[in-house]
């Protein structure tokens, strides 16, 4: 009975090739392509796969893109705190309302995700251009005088992508603050503790790790997004993605613009590697 | 105060989407919300740009093309992982599903760019379907395995002592009774893959236009509200699949 039964859990197995045969040979290799690439030479004629060389790693991190990837890293951090910092007094306040409304407000929260980001990148410009709402309003009551410069600058990235990544904080922040049982706060409450110390030494503690989960996942997002950044940041503010596009489809030269992909790519599995290894040791203890 | 806070923050969510279908009724040229004076004007000229209606179509075959491809795939692959469970490096199988995730979109932009053209699939359908089955993916396995864990086994059992083969249990009992979940996920690959502008971007430079190509295009070098039109038709589109995906529960996987 238990061999037939393993026998038929492992035919039944088979069934994840097919998937496995298209990310293998549609997304495994070209991202291991790309690996391949970034070490070879760049030469008039293209690439030279004779030669293999380090030179597009020192190159990405000359002081030229250097400087790129230190603002994309600054401007995803910046992006992520504020992000985590807005979504807790939403969270906690979407907890306490009926289930009805909850499920409305987190509709509210997940629909500009699933709008498409030039279509949000347009209703920003609206709202923060120099003829945009703000600037017309401000410029209207007599408060400004020359417009507000809130877009084509790392404010008007920080402002589309909060807006546009928020909710892969919220979401795991709801479900953990709606998971947390109530007697948890009432037990902390009847032992004395205030509202500020329950909520540092209660709540703050077991809903972290969803927290920082979100805030990896809206990470990864900030440093990989391209459009949001190239229509509110402009070509003053580039981040790593609109350099990368020039490299890649400008200038066509592949081993760099593998390198650049390599290295961003490097820099996002830091913080997934160390949540890992926070994740186990948290199980281990 | 908390009040106020969240008060603010849902105009901060829902604001850039009504700036855009608010302008895009202006009876002006210009990029002005108009106030009391309303027109459609806009949307006729979107109509009749065919930059526009043909990216729209090329969006609407490839998000259901890609969006069905991922579906199928990961409904059979997730059936696998769910039921087969006891393989050794079933883990790791499904973190490769899941792993397009954490990917930036750039980094998976640029290998596929460099890869259809090795493969000669630059500019073509074919190369950015497939990219899009990638992207979509793991929302359609995440959705599929938590509703196929849902289905008893004790169905299939019986199913199969009553002499039903392997496939017929897949495809005549297991599918109808996800039915749902498959709509959803197909739902779900569908506007993910039709808003997908990064990695469509990378691959097919500014020649080979989707709608959000089309649009991120317009945008860099000329602006007119025909685009705020087209703009808001597409956050119509969203919303209604949205509506229609929650009602299905195809939301509930992604809140977790």
């Amino acid at each position: 009975m238990r061999t037939d039964e393993q026998g038929r859990g492992g035919r039944v197995a088979l069934l994840v090739l097919p998937l496995v045969a298209v990310l293998l040979a549609f997304y495994l290799l070209p991202l291991g392509r790309a690996i391949v690439n970034s070490l070879h030479a760049f030469g008039p004629a293209g690439i030279d796969s004779t030669v293999w060389t380090l030179e597009n790693y020192r190159r990405a991190f000359d002081p030229h893109y250097g400087a790129v990837f230190l603002r994309t890293l600054r401007i995803s951090v910046i992006i992520t705190v504020i992000t985590c910092l807005a979504a807790y007094p939403v969270g906690l306040w979407i907890v306490r309302l009926s289930a009805r409304a909850q499920a409305l407000v987190l509709l509210v929260y997940m629909a500009p995700w699933l709008v498409n980001v030039v279509v949000k990148a347009l209703g920003w410009s609206l709202i923060l251009g120099g003829a945009g709402i703000i600037n017309r309003v401000l410029k209207g009551l007599g408060v400004i005088g020359p417009p507000l410069q809130l877009m084509f600058n790392e404010t008007g990235i920080v402002i589309g992508l909060v807006h546009g990544h928020f909710m892969f904080v919220l979401l795991p922040l709801w479900a953990a603050l709606s998971a947390l049982d109530p007697n948890l706060r009432w037990a902390a409450a009847n032992l004395g503790a205030g509202p500020r110390q329950i909520f540092l030494r209660v709540t703050l503690p077991l809903t972290l790790p969803a927290l920082l989960a979100g805030g990896l996942i809206n990470f990864i997002m900030n440093m990989g997004a391209f459009a949001t950044p190239a229509l509110l940041g402009g070509s003053r503010t580039r981040v790593i993605s609109y350099v990368a596009y020039e490299v890649n489809l400008v200038a066509l030269n592949w081993p760099l613009g593998g390198a650049l992909a390599v290295v961003l790519f490097l820099i996002v599995l830091v913080p997934i590697w160390l949540a890992g290894r926070l994740g186990r040791s948290r199980g281990a203890g | 105060m908390l009040r106020v806070f969240n008060i603010v923050m849902l105009a901060f969510m829902l604001a850039p989407l009504v700036m855009v279908v608010w302008m895009s009724f202006t009876p002006g040229m210009l990029m002005v919300p108009p106030l009391g004076e309303f027109s459609l004007r806009w949307y006729a000229a979107a109509f009749a740009y065919p930059g526009f209606v043909n990216a729209f179509w090329l969006s609407a075959r490839l998000a259901l093309v890609s969006g069905l491809a991922a579906t199928l795939l990961s409904f059979v692959a997730a059936y696998g992982l769910v039921r087969g469970r006891r393989f050794r490096g079933v883990d790791a199988v499904a973190g490769l599903f899941l792993s397009p995730l954490i990917v930036p979109a750039v980094v998976f932009g640029i290998a596929m760019l460099q890869f259809v053209n090795a493969a000669g699939l630059y500019n073509s359908f074919l190369g950015l379907a497939l990219a899009h089955v990638v992207i979509v993916t793991p929302f359609a396995v995440r959705t599929l395995m938590s509703a196929l864990a849902a289905v008893p086994i004790e169905v299939e059992w019986a199913a199969m002592n009553l002499g039903a083969s392997r496939a017929a249990v897949l495809f005549l009992i297991v599918l109808p009774v996800t039915a749902r979940a498959m709509l959803a996920a197909f739902l779900l690959t569908f506007l993910i893959s039709f808003s997908e502008v990064t990695v469509t971007v990378f691959m097919t430079g500014p020649s080979y236009q989707t709608l959000p190509v089309r649009i991120y295009n317009y945008l860099t070098d000329q602006v007119d509200p025909t685009v705020a039109a087209v703009s808001a038709m597409l956050i119509g589109l969203s919303l209604v699949l949205i509506f229609i995906l929650d009602r299905l529960g195809g939301l509930a996987n992604i809140k977790k």
